[in-house]
């Protein structure tokens, strides 16, 4: 299987270099794998997703993600990279004054789909995350469970390549963890989608066979 | 409420500048027919030795648009009563030529000697009177109604550009979240700011259209009714129907500027 992420000596921080949040990193992941990034507070994990979707450009080495160097791409490839991309984000990042489904279809609205055929994935999108009956409603109007389910029909919307997570269950009770570790084991079984989760604390329930990432003292480690 | 309020912090700006536009163009017109009145009005006073013709003056400045000869039997018609015809003829051979002649421009004073000192400059030309106070004076009046317009209208049109730009900051704060989410998804910047573009364009068709029924008001109802000489005159002038057209052009070009520049000042890919 080929590699989807590679980092190689990658080296991320801000404040022009001043401050080093990841250091001579390297890894790969390849397609179809779960992989789970850990780490204590301010370790690096969400500057490491933020990097993966080219929110912040390596200061040094290469960060290549779906063939694209993130160190060296164009505005216009990242963009391109990023409708390629479903990504889920601890506190949803919903637009509110939008329906469940047009939140659900914003990654087919951005690829120029048609709208017909926009309606009939919000439809198919949210039947899977067992939400049909919310569609014409707002995100306020939806608890936080149903809220990150939306997030997760929404990364799923364009069959992305990458599924990147940031603390996806960090504001939820168990049930609704569950509920959305469940629809992000069946992404990466059913479509061979890999994902790339960033937690704190890697649930148990889980039956899929991952790898799993360690951030310390600005390194990147496999725990075997 | 709070919708009508964000579309008329926008909207009366715009309308400020436009009016501005408009006044400017109104004034222009009307008095472009004063200013040809005051420079077909006006003629300096040529004396030559010998006749001389239009291309004469003009070999000497370019300025010069039309010459014409002062008859000088008329001249002496007065002084000549009871003089005997062998003396007319000798005054009228003794006197020189005289001719008003008219410029292509409303020039001022120091264009004005420039001229003079051209025509001078010739040795068939003995007298150059230019009557430079009181026209002067009529000139001096005519610019400075108009700079101070133009003042007005370019300090009204920067301070309303500033509270323009200052909402389009409330309304890109508004739509921020909704931006920013469609950014990280990959929507391009025209996608994404949208909605400013829409709002913006449709409250720049809302802004020339008000300022248009301002006019058309001023024009056929408080114009035509106000008794003004003037304006009765020139009701023509006070609003044409392509004027709505600079307006929206005027209109437009502002407001996309004023998109381009917040969205364009927002944060991307950090380094």
């Amino acid at each position: 299987m080929s590699n989807v992420i590679s980092a190689s000596h990658l080296t991320l921080a801000y404040d022009n270099g001043a401050k080093e949040i990841i250091k001579d990193a390297s890894f790969n992941i390849k397609k179809g794998e779960f992989v789970f990034i850990t780490g204590p507070s301010g370790s690096g994990k969400s500057t490491l997703l933020k990097a993966l979707y080219g929110q912040i450009k390596p200061r040094r080495g290469n960060l290549v993600v779906g063939g694209l160097d993130l160190a060296t791409i164009s505005q216009g490839k990242l963009q391109e990279l990023r409708t390629h991309l479903g990504i889920i984000f601890q506190d949803y990042k919903l637009v509110n004054e939008w329906t469940v489904a047009k939140n659900v279809v914003l990654p087919l609205m951005i690829a120029g789909y048609a709208v017909d055929v926009q309606n009939t994935q919000a439809h198919r999108l949210l039947k899977h995350v067992k939400l049909s009956e919310h569609a014409d409603r707002y995100p306020k109007e939806l608890s936080g469970g149903e809220q990150q389910r939306v997030g997760v029909a929404r990364a799923l919307a364009k069959n992305p390549v990458v599924i990147l997570a940031d603390e996806p269950t960090g504001n939820l009770d168990d049930y609704s963890s569950n509920v959305i570790w469940d629809l992000m084991e069946n992404a990466c079984q059913q479509l061979e989608t890999t994902v790339l989760v960033v937690t704190h604390k890697i649930p148990t329930i889980f039956s899929l066979p991952y790898r799993h990432f360690i951030i310390e003292s600005k390194g990147v480690y496999e725990v075997h | 409420m709070k919708f009508i309020k964000n579309h008329l912090m926008f909207i009366l700006p715009l309308m400020a500048i436009l009016l501005g536009i408009e006044f400017y163009m109104v004034f222009d017109r009307t008095t472009d027919s004063y200013e040809k009145g005051l420079r077909e009005g006006y003629s300096m006073l040529v004396v030559t030795k010998k006749p001389a013709t239009l291309s004469d003056f003009k070999a000497l400045n370019s300025h010069i648009d039309k010459s014409e000869p002062i008859e000088r039997k008329e001249i002496i018609s007065e002084v000549a009563k009871g003089i005997s015809q062998s003396t007319t003829k000798a005054i009228l051979d003794a006197l020189p030529y005289f001719y008003n002649v008219s410029l292509d421009s409303y020039m001022n004073t120091t264009a004005l000697e420039k001229v003079k000192t051209d025509l001078e400059s010739a040795t068939n030309i003995k007298r150059v009177e230019t009557f430079g106070s009181s026209y002067n004076s009529a000139f001096k009046l005519f610019t400075f109604i108009k700079f101070t317009l133009k003042l007005f209208i370019g300090f009204m049109g920067i301070v309303s550009l500033f509270l323009i730009i200052k909402q389009m900051e409330i309304w890109k704060y508004a739509h921020k979240e909704r931006m920013q989410v469609m950014e990280i998804f990959g929507a391009p910047l025209m996608l994404r700011s949208g909605v400013l573009f829409k709002v913006a364009i449709m409250d720049a068709i809302t802004a020339t259209l008000l300022t248009s029924a301002v006019f058309f008001y001023i024009k056929f109802q408080w114009a035509a009714k106000s008794g003004i000489e003037i304006m009765m005159e020139k009701q023509d002038d006070l609003f044409k129907i392509t004027d709505m057209a600079v307006l929206l052009g005027a209109a437009l070009l502002i407001v996309i500027i004023a998109v381009y520049s917040v969205v364009f000042s927002s944060k991307g890919v950090q380094e």
